[in-house]
């Protein structure tokens, strides 16, 4: 196995940052506390949280986060045996990664594990990428760790552009980025925002969400970021990872965060997401979520203020309204009378209004619209 | 019932031209004495015979009897012979030796060859055991034995007059050195044997032979056949050594299993509830004493005088001050319904003699060979209101249990049997197959019953076997009957239950294991590495005895321990979850 004669490849801490050491620390005794379990004679085994959405908790602090159900991941256990072994594959390669460091994606991952448990053995390790998914959850939940923290990148996805200077470490070399220097196509977010990462300067009042790329195309275009000295963001539809994870760390430096959506079932689910996290990343909890982040529009309610919108809006979709009404029963969105009152009224007229409507009157109305409703503070939570 | 006659031995007449080969001593080796028993002379257990006349009743009803279709008679040919043989060694404490060999001869006959290492017959009764109805050692006597339903080795004797014209032939002797061989036919107008060709010789042998010219018969390998026959009576009598040599020269030895004589039921007087017409008629006939109502109280147990009041009120039109021998069979008839009427203190449970459990046990795995061997133990119950029975049912899996159906898979096979002697025929009224049939499988993972390897053993001990009819091959459905066949059949399908799911049980185990094994290598390579450690050989070594060890065969060592049945549940919950 080619994996052997790779551990003398092992380079030195020193060219490791402190959080890689942290990391290839919480590996490391990871695979000691499993050797000590077998040399006492046990089966070994790690704990782990349950991700169920049985062990999903929505707090007072306004995101989702798991609770304290732990289970067991057991190597004497046929029906475990495999993923657990796997786990420790995919742990080792990790350790790999980081020692090398060279970041990959979960699918160069699963390249890297996928071959044949031996000559005798009709069964390679991995035989489909959506087997490593979840265990690298395990590895994230079990070591308290994120998967960029493993080295394993995921797709990037959002844009950002606005007063905000970083230092990107990567690839041994170091780089300055100005996303007020950005042209016309923005930064694009790394799947890592946190290692490598310095936040050299962030001059800003506040952020701008934008669910849509056109809109935040348009708002460049207007250099809207200049004019109003806020960074706009899009996360291209449903945010990423490293997109929330940006959103989390910009909050954390007292900026409020506005999102603007469409007024549908999918703007509604993007915005919280963003706000309370995801039911699949609960486990991340606060570390993805912003709870702080406020809902500017498009809202129902802009009809009443916005006369030119009663003629632009669309009809609702089954899917919309079945969102609006999921919506409405989860406890962290009906203890807002806004957002009931948004939902009932999409349930009631059955009807939508996309983002791009604001461009109706003219084009340069998204911007006015935006910061009408900053200035006044009409938002939802 | 023991009417009919049965006979310690049978033996021979008129010589026929079967003579001109002379009889060898066949595959018996040298007879043993079983050490520690005396052995009884022969002459002690024919010092009770006597005769009695029906020869022509047999003659006309001999399907009654068993002997009809070709290849049931000559299973009937050799039952006679074999449990004759039996019953003889059994009596005179040998450890029974019988070779049976079939020939089909070019004239459409076969010839039947059965030799035993028996207590043999003195010369002077040979004519009797073989050449004339109702004549023997048992009949006369309450005891509980094999041979019940046949009509004797007369019967046989009769058969091959009417179908070949000729006697049977037959050589014996009672271990005093002296041989002798003749032909033994009966004249059945009176009743008596002819015996003829009658030679002496010295020469070391003791037991039975005969040899005798049969027609109307087949010999095959069904489940009715001779040879079925014979491994039937093995299993049932583990303490036999049955050898049979088929027409094509194919021979098969059924082994003993069991080293001891079985220990003879103790002979007791009939009860009045397990009386036929007929046997009541068979013993008025030749009882000795003077009126009926003394032949009564005399032979019959708890039979009072007082009894024999309330019989005489319940049959008035009957003279019970008259000859026995002079008692009619509406007569007959009439006293044994008034005798069901009555109520009678409970016949003694004494009689019954069981195989055993061990005994059944070895017999089933010495003749089949099987995985699996379970044998019920219960105790004696009785049926009509006072016969005492017990019933013996032992399970065998696998190995060569089971039948081989026609299109050529097994399935279930029911062995049974009455006092040891099988039971071959009429299977569809027997109590047995009522049991077999009313039994819920599927409680004990056993659904499909009908389609599995398996043979179940049941035997009726009794001293009054219930038969539904003179051919005597199926127990009445005796509402008792059944249902203590039912609870022993319970009994031993949970042990095959048991075993089953514990045998299924260890091949998940070992499944289980297997499937976690094949980590072993990878894991044990990539751990030491994650702890920055050195690969060790001695971890991939624990690991796999930690695996090894837990999932280490169970079943194998017999019943678990409460932890071990506890790591199971904890192991099948596991399952469940998954």
């Amino acid at each position: 196995m080619a994996k052997k004669k790779e551990i003398s490849l092992e380079k030195s801490d020193a060219s490791l940052t402190k959080e890689d050491i942290i990391v290839k620390e919480k590996l490391t005794s990871l695979g000691k506390q499993l050797i000590k379990e077998i040399e006492a004679g046990q089966s070994p085994y790690f704990e782990t949280v349950v991700r169920g959405r049985s062990n999903v908790l929505h707090g007072e602090e306004g995101y989702l986060y798991l609770g304290d159900k732990k289970e067991k991941r057991v190597f004497l256990n046929v029906a475990q045996a495999k993923k657990f072994m796997q786990t420790v594959a995919v742990a080792a390669k990790c350790k790999k990664f980081k020692e090398e460091n060279l970041h990959t994606s979960i699918r160069g991952l699963f390249y890297q594990l996928k071959f044949t448990l031996g000559e005798d053995l009709d069964e390679e390790l991995f035989e489909e990428q959506s087997e490593s998914n979840e265990l690298v959850e395990d590895l994230e939940v079990a070591l308290n760790l994120k998967r960029e923290d493993l080295n394993l990148s995921t797709d990037r996805k959002g844009v950002v552009a606005g007063n905000l200077v970083i230092r990107d470490k990567f690839g041994g070399e170091e780089t300055e980025i100005d996303c007020t220097k950005q042209g016309r196509s923005g930064w694009m977010i790394p799947s890592d925002v946190d290692n490598g990462m310095e936040f050299i300067d962030v001059d800003v009042d506040y952020v701008l969400v934008i669910e849509k790329d056109a809109l935040w195309q348009r708002l460049n275009e207007d250099k809207f970021w200049k004019k109003e000295n806020c960074l706009i963001i899009t996360p291209k539809g449903q945010a990423s990872r490293g997109c929330r994870r940006l959103i989390r760390k910009l909050a954390d430096m007292k900026l409020p965060i506005y999102c603007f959506m469409d007024c549908d079932a999918w703007g509604w689910y993007i915005y919280w997401t963003i706000k309370t996290g995801s039911m699949n990343l609960a486990y991340l909890g606060r570390n993805i979520a912003t709870p702080e982040a406020k809902f500017i529009g498009v809202t129902m309610s802009d009809i009443e203020r916005y006369d030119f919108l009663k003629k632009l809006t669309i009809n609702a979709k089954e899917v919309d309204l079945k969102r609006a009404e999921e919506l409405l029963s989860y406890p962290w969105i009906s203890r807002h009378q806004d957002w009931v009152k948004e939902l009932k009224i999409v349930l009631d007229t059955k009807k939508k209004i996309e983002q791009d409507a604001l461009q109706g009157p003219r084009l340069t109305f998204v911007g006015e619209y935006v910061r009408e409703k900053v200035e006044n503070k009409q938002f939802l939570y | 019932m023991e009417q009919k006659d049965q006979i310690s031995q049978t033996s021979v007449g008129e010589i026929p031209k079967v003579g001109s080969e002379s009889i060898k001593t066949a595959d018996l080796k040298s007879t043993k004495i079983t050490a520690g028993v005396q052995e009884v002379h022969s002459q002690e257990i024919f010092s009770e015979f006597r005769e009695h006349s029906v020869a022509e009743f047999f003659k006309k009803n001999r399907q009654m009897l068993g002997f009809s279709g070709k290849v049931r008679s000559l299973t009937t040919l050799v039952h006679e012979y074999v449990t004759n043989s039996l019953d003889a060694c059994e009596e005179a404490k040998i450890l029974p030796n019988i070779y049976v060999k079939i020939d089909n001869l070019p004239n459409g006959h076969i010839r039947l060859y059965v030799e035993d290492n028996g207590p043999g017959i003195p010369k002077q009764f040979i004519g009797r055991a073989l050449g004339q109805m109702l004549a023997g050692t048992k009949f006369h006597r309450f005891v509980q034995q094999r041979g019940q339903q046949g009509i004797g080795a007369t019967g046989g004797t009769m058969y091959a007059q009417i179908t070949t014209g000729k006697p049977i032939h037959c050589r014996s002797s009672t271990g005093d050195n002296i041989i002798y061989e003749c032909d033994v036919a009966v004249d059945l107008k009176t009743n008596s044997p002819k015996i003829s060709n009658m030679v002496e010789y010295t020469g070391k042998y003791r037991g039975l032979t005969i040899i005798g010219e049969f027609g109307e018969v087949k010999y095959d390998k069904s489940e009715y056949s001779a040879f079925e026959y014979l491994k039937a009576t093995a299993l049932a009598n583990p303490h036999a050594q049955i050898t049979i040599v088929d027409p094509e020269g194919e021979r098969t030895v059924f082994q003993r299993a069991h080293e001891e004589v079985p220990e003879r039921p103790k002979p007791a007087q009939p009860h009045p509830l397990g009386v036929t017409t007929d046997d009541l008629i068979n013993y008025a006939h030749h009882s000795k004493e003077r009126k009926l109502s003394s032949f009564l109280t005399s032979n019959f147990a708890r039979v009072s005088d007082s009894k024999v009041e309330e019989l005489k009120k319940l049959c008035p039109s009957i003279n019970f001050d008259k000859m026995p021998r002079e008692l009619k069979w509406e007569e007959a008839e009439a006293i044994v319904r008034a005798f069901k009427q009555i109520k009678w203190i409970a016949p003694s449970a004494d009689p019954l003699r069981p195989i055993g459990k061990e005994q059944i046990e070895k017999a089933l795995k010495n003749v089949l060979q099987p995985e699996f061997v379970s044998v019920s133990e219960r105790s004696p119950k009785v049926f009509r209101g006072g016969v005492p029975f017990l019933v013996e049912v032992g399970i065998a899996y696998k190995g060569k249990a089971g039948r081989q159906k026609s299109d050529g898979t097994v399935g279930l096979d029911v062995k049974r049997f009455a006092n040891r002697a099988p039971l071959l025929f009429d299977a569809g009224g027997c109590a047995t197959m009522e049991a077999v049939k009313t039994i819920d499988w599927g409680r004990y993972g056993l659904k499909d019953i009908e389609n599995m390897p398996v043979t179940l053993f049941m035997n009726l001990v009794s001293v009054h076997v219930p038969y539904t009819s003179a051919g005597k091959q199926a127990i009445s459905n005796e509402e008792e009957i059944v249902e203590e066949f039912r609870y022993a059949i319970m009994e031993v399908a949970r042990d095959l239950d048991r075993y089953l799911s514990g045998k299924i049980r260890d091949e998940q185990r070992e499944a289980r294991k297997k499937a976690i094994m094949r980590y072993v290598k990878q894991i044990s390579s990539d751990l030491p590495y994650l702890a920055g450690e050195k690969t060790s050989e001695e971890l991939e070594k624990k690991l796999l005895h930690i695996i090894e060890s837990k999932y280490s065969k169970m079943f194998d060592k017999g019943r678990l321990t409460a932890d071990e049945e506890k790591q199971i549940k904890k192991e099948i919950e596991e399952d469940i979850e998954e």
